[in-house]
């Protein structure tokens, strides 16, 4: 009766698995699959063709799930802290925050992400014509670092406001729906003032759509070294941010939780 | 409606209430996916006014309506019933004295009207992200208004009877959310269904999720041919009476299930 029991268990986990990733898959999949239907039938979407939106939509996922597999358990942080499990955390030698993404379990949040990203930006550079050149995968890395280190940073400063406010999820989650949203369309269809507030305000843009358009060769205002931009605002942002939960850090310790 | 029907249906709504942030950043959500649509369709269009029968301007009023739609009739039953038989207590839902079916109609309403109360303040910026205007003409209305009733019932149904599979199915956490990511799509929330590729059109008139949001917004802005209207409402009332049925036999069994396990 145990192991019918364990066997149960252990099949329930690995289910649970599967549909964890398919539903990443899935979230991601209609996202795309709009892009696909729609471009089937309209010839392209403010000059990018379905292959080229299609490089820009896995590169932003790529970049997403890059930071989001190693940093997944920022995601139930607010949990932790309000039930005083964080404090563990605090007891230890080491860095508080590497221990919350290191000594959590693994979600399968980001692989969902990821697979679905590597196979939509793999596809659609073939499409694309795309030539991976050294310069080309330097470009791309580059972007893909940078994305993660902006996205990451961002949330990992919203992830700090959980010692001070009592819930952050929704927080979370509403900023990352946007960056998902508009960081995977070309942004100049949104019109001049939110193509602004989604660069220079929120730096969706800097995410993807500004190294895609250098890779894609699309007509920009910017020049080619434009693609080192995401990187380099991505380490502002994420050492900004880590400054931040630094100090939300030790404003909840010292209020002597 | 007995004093347990409204008990049901306050508490309901007192759940709904104390998880009002998240109603309220899902609704600011959907101004924004209505405002994203907006200009990304505006674009493809590129200037033409109509496309395949569809003008722009009722496109727009035709996506603001179908996500508003959609986020009404959001329900929780599928991951009620699903958590409730994870945990072991659906076997005090099955001994109330309230009948099941009545007492999942009561969280349902319950959580609609708490649903819809939050959102009012959403509706007119949606409006403004989006756009809105008369329906075509006062059959269109009518015809609008019965469509989406249908369309919520079978919403509820189809959310009972994904419920249901709780009974037999090892737990699956996911299957709520990926159901609704599938619904939502075929429903039309982003891209109307005169759109959609031949292949798949055939399987969107296959599913029933089209009437939860393209059948009426569809008949709303004029886009479904007039003569076309009985027949359609025909068919979404016999769905309706199909998953009922459905629901009316599924329903009985899982309570014999449950306590033929020792529930």
């Amino acid at each position: 009766m145990f192991q019918r029991a364990s066997i149960r268990g252990a099949m329930q986990y690995k289910v649970n698995l599967w549909v964890g990733i398919a539903t990443g898959v899935a979230y991601q999949g209609t996202g795309f699959a709009f892009v696909w239907v729609v471009l089937q039938r309209f010839p392209s979407l403010a000059g990018w063709t379905l292959a080229q939106v299609a490089f820009l939509y896995g590169l932003r996922l790529v970049a997403h799930a890059t930071w989001l597999v190693p940093m997944n358990a920022l995601v139930g942080i607010e949990w932790l802290v309000r039930e005083g499990a964080f404090d563990r955390y605090l007891l230890r030698p080491l860095n508080p925050l590497v221990q919350l993404l290191t000594t959590r379990p693994m979600r399968v949040g980001g692989l969902g992400d990821l697979l679905t990203g590597i196979g939509i930006l793999a596809a659609a550079a073939a499409l694309a014509d795309v030539r991976w050149t050294p310069e080309v995968i330097g470009l791309a890395a580059l972007a893909i670092l940078g994305g993660a280190l902006i996205e990451g940073g961002i949330q990992l400063a919203i992830a700090s406001l959980s010692f001070r406010l009592l819930t952050i999820f929704q927080i979370s989650h509403f900023v990352d729906d946007i960056f998902s949203r508009f960081g995977s369309y070309p942004l100049k269809v949104f019109g001049g003032t939110a193509e602004w507030i989604l660069t220079w305000v929120v730096p969706v843009a800097f995410v993807a759509y500004v190294p895609a358009s250098v890779i894609l060769d699309q007509q920009m205002r910017l020049a080619p070294w434009a693609a080192l931009l995401p990187p380099a605002i991505g380490i502002v942002i994420f050492v900004g941010a880590y400054r931040f939960w630094e100090r939300q850090l030790r404003h909840y310790q010292s209020t002597g939780n | 409606m007995s004093g347990a029907d409204r008990g049901m249906v306050r508490l309901a709504l007192r759940i709904t209430y104390a998880y009002r942030v998240s109603v309220l950043t899902t609704a600011g959500l959907l101004v924004v996916e209505v405002f994203l649509l907006r200009m990304i369709w505006t674009s493809v269009y590129g200037g033409q006014s109509s496309v395949d029968g569809f003008r722009l301007d009722a496109l727009i009023v035709y996506l603001t309506l179908v996500n508003l739609q959609m986020f009404l009739m959001t329900t929780p039953l599928a991951a009620h019933i699903h958590s409730r038989v994870r945990t072991g207590v659906v076997f005090f839902d099955f001994v109330r004295p309230i009948g099941y079916p009545r007492q999942m109609l009561g969280i349902q309403a319950g959580t609609t009207l708490g649903q819809a109360s939050l959102l009012l303040p959403a509706i007119p910026v949606a409006f403004l992200a989006g756009a809105i205007s008369a329906p075509a003409d006062a059959v269109a209305a009518l015809a609008y208004v019965v469509s989406l009733i249908l369309g919520y019932g079978i919403a509820v149904l189809l959310a009972l009877l994904l419920g249901m599979a709780a009974f037999w199915t090892i737990e699956i956490n996911g299957i709520t959310l990926f159901y609704r990511f599938v619904s939502q799509f075929f429903a039309g929330t982003m891209i109307p269904l005169t759109f959609f590729p031949g292949p798949l059109r055939t399987l969107a008139d296959l599913l029933p999720f089209r009437f939860l949001g393209y059948v009426p917004a569809a008949i709303y802005v004029g886009v479904l041919d007039q003569a076309e209207i009985p027949r359609t409402l025909a068919t979404q009332a016999v769905w309706m009476v199909v998953l009922a049925g459905l629901f009316g036999l599924t329903w009985r069994r899982a309570q014999r299930r449950l306590v033929v396990q020792g529930g």
